[in-house]
């Protein structure tokens, strides 16, 4: 058997982007090593959207737990999944729940941990991961050792996989037992909502991110008039959210999302090295900055010697007029 | 109460990096630093001390000898004491061999909490807390813009979608936390020279009954080459505003960016 297995996180009995994006990656992994896509389901409602995994590519779907918990309490029964379960890989999302997971994976069970990576392939019966290491300066490419446990935990960034709608139809679900963990111990004791709707940077087409440049709060307000005439969303650099202007889950970089949209607009953003990291996979890159030896110009396609008041209010008006046009 | 806070030496930020012919990182050719992210793990660990809460820091570190200047220069940040676990097996090791060793380490040293920062500069992976925590068999408390203790409990506020969460598991923990905790403080003069008097612990594999035959790493690099070259930004440059506009909404026409 040569099974992949994904993370499926579900909020409302639906899957999220991300586990629809790796049913996709697991789906074409196992395809090339001869077996089956396994969804590893929890999050609420996990139990009642299990199935609906089929139509985006899986097999098999087990139900790790179907309560509103933090993400690491499914430790046991995910431990418990995967051990002696004949996986070539888990592919597991390169987000904080992801990584958590994966991290007590490899440690509870020995195995290889990768990640993030940009693509992976089967060769010779392994996962073969590429990654950009040491802040972009490297493209390397890893595999399990020849010693390593034949299961690997692959930490895959958002975007590598596009979703599928050409699955089977219905997966065969079962629910994984009980199994008990330390992780088990960790509990919610509060829950505070600061921002009401905060748009998921990483499932973006086009993101207009903001830095220092743009000064205050109110000045968020023309990048939001220029994301809502592209149909993208508001994105910004760690001065930015420091500063106080946007929430902290708008941040993109090291410490912030990683995000891969086709466009992305940095607008008043240096492009310092942190930054640089969560945005650098973006198909196409704008950046309108007044300092022409800004670093960004060295990475972005086109770029935009300016005062950002003077161009992104302009800019709105261009795309809305040509648009009516 | 004491935390450990696990520190790794990393290459600076702004060096340049290469590869030897084993596809391991040239660390000679590099300037080493403190892994930037730990540094916020420094900080968030001297504030509880400052706080009352925290009797006692100390650094745990694995790497070659000079690993010990990580050591050194967190000392001189504050904090008691300082742990380096060197050998020469684990040269080429990886997330796995790692928490392995810091859990060994960080079981003798039997700390309330186990800090480390959100990731290192160079793999990103932060796979290490996860790992540590579970070889350990503790509460993972991973991702935390602050923590606290509380009796016999730790806390961290974990940014959600939309907001925070404040998670709980019981003392012990292994925790790590993000640059959200605030700005990590300078080494005082005064702090950098009693830094340099402290002594430092230094243990060998065996030290911590570990044995090198069983820490082979799980991973290994295939291949390492700089990214593609990309072709130079196109300049729209010494224009008027309503002209650049009017260039950048053609050149997004262009590629079909706007509908
Ligand atoms: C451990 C660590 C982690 C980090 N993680 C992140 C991260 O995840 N994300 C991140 O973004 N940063 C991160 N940083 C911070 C990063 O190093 C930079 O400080 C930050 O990205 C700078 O933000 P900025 O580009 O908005 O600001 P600045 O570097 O100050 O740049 C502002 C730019 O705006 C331009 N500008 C000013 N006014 C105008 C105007 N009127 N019109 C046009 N242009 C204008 C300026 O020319 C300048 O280029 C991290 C740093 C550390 C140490």
């Amino acid at each position: 058997m040569a099974d992949v297995a994904f993370l499926a996180e579900f909020v409302d009995g639906h899957p999220t982007r991300s586990a629809l994006e790796l049913a996709a990656g697991a789906a074409e992994l196992a395809a090339a090593a001869g077996g089956g896509a396994v969804g590893l389901a929890y999050g609420p409602g996990a139990a009642d959207g299990a199935a609906g995994l089929g139509a985006a590519g899986a097999a098999r779907v087990v139900v790790l737990g179907s309560e509103a918990a933090p993400a690491v309490t499914i430790a046991g029964p995910l431990v418990e999944a995967v051990r002696d379960a004949g996986l070539v890989a888990v592919l597991a999302p390169a987000t904080p729940d992801g990584r958590d997971l994966s991290g007590v994976l490899v440690g509870s069970l020995g195995l290889p941990g990768f990640g993030p990576v940009r693509a992976v392939r089967m060769e010779g019966g392994a996962v073969r991961c590429e990654m950009s290491t040491l802040q972009g300066a490297m493209i390397t490419a890893s595999q399990p050792a020849p010693s390593a446990p034949a299961t690997s935990v692959v930490l895959v960034s958002s975007g590598t996989y596009a979703p599928s709608e050409g699955g089977s139809g219905t997966a065969v679900v079962s629910q994984a037992p009980a199994a008990d963990s330390p992780q088990a111990k960790v509990r919610i004791v509060e829950t505070a909502a600061e921002a009401a709707a905060i748009a998921a940077l990483e499932e973006a087409e086009i993101i207009v991110a903001g830095g220092r440049g743009v000064g205050s709060e109110a000045g968020f307000e023309a990048l939001n008039q220029l994301a809502a005439v592209l149909g993208g969303v508001v994105g910004a650099s760690r001065a930015a959210a420091d500063a106080g202007w946007v929430p902290y889950q708008l941040q993109i970089g090291q410490t912030g999302k990683v995000v891969k949209p086709a466009l992305y607009l940095a607008v008043g953003i240096s492009g310092a090295i942190q930054h640089r990291v969560g945005m650098q996979a973006a198909e196409h890159i704008v950046a309108i900055n007044r300092d022409p030896d800004a670093p960004i110009g060295e990475f972005a396609d086109l770029f935009v010697v300016g005062d950002l008041f003077e161009i992104v209010p302009r800019l709105t008006a261009e795309i809305e007029r040509r648009k009516g046009a | 109460m004491k935390i450990v806070v696990c520190v790794k030496q990393v290459p600076a930020t702004t060096a340049e990096k290469r590869y030897t012919s084993e596809l391991r990182l040239d660390r000679a050719a590099t300037e080493a630093v403190i892994n930037p992210l730990d540094e916020y793990a420094i900080e968030q660990a001297l504030r509880l001390k400052e706080g009352g809460v925290v009797d006692e820091v100390v650094y745990l570190s694995m790497g070659p000898d000079s690993a010990s200047e990580a050591l050194r220069r967190s000392l001189a940040m504050g904090g008691d004491g300082g742990v380096l676990v060197t050998d020469p097996a684990l040269a080429g090791a990886d997330e796995w061999v790692t928490a392995r060793v810091l859990a060994a380490a960080l079981d003798k040293l039997a700390p309330e909490v186990s800090l480390m920062g959100m990731a290192s500069d160079d793999a990103r992976g932060s796979l290490v807390p996860g790992a540590v925590a579970a070889i350990r068999g503790v509460p993972l408390l991973a991702y935390g813009s602050e923590l606290r203790l509380t009796d016999g409990a730790a806390q961290i506020r974990r940014l959600n979608p939309t907001g925070f969460d404040l998670l709980e598991a019981p003392l012990p923990v292994v925790a790590s936390v993000t640059d959200q905790v605030g700005e990590p403080r300078y080494a005082s003069l005064k702090g950098i020279m009693a830094a340099r008097r402290m002594e430092l612990t230094t243990w060998a594999l065996a030290d911590l009954g570990l044995d090198p035959a069983d820490l082979a790493p799980l991973t290994r690099v295939v291949a390492a080459d700089p990214p593609p070259a990309k072709p130079p930004a196109q300049v729209i440059s010494g224009v008027a505003p309503d002209e650049a506009a009017s260039r950048v909404a053609d050149w997004l026409a262009e590629r079909k960016l706007i509908a």
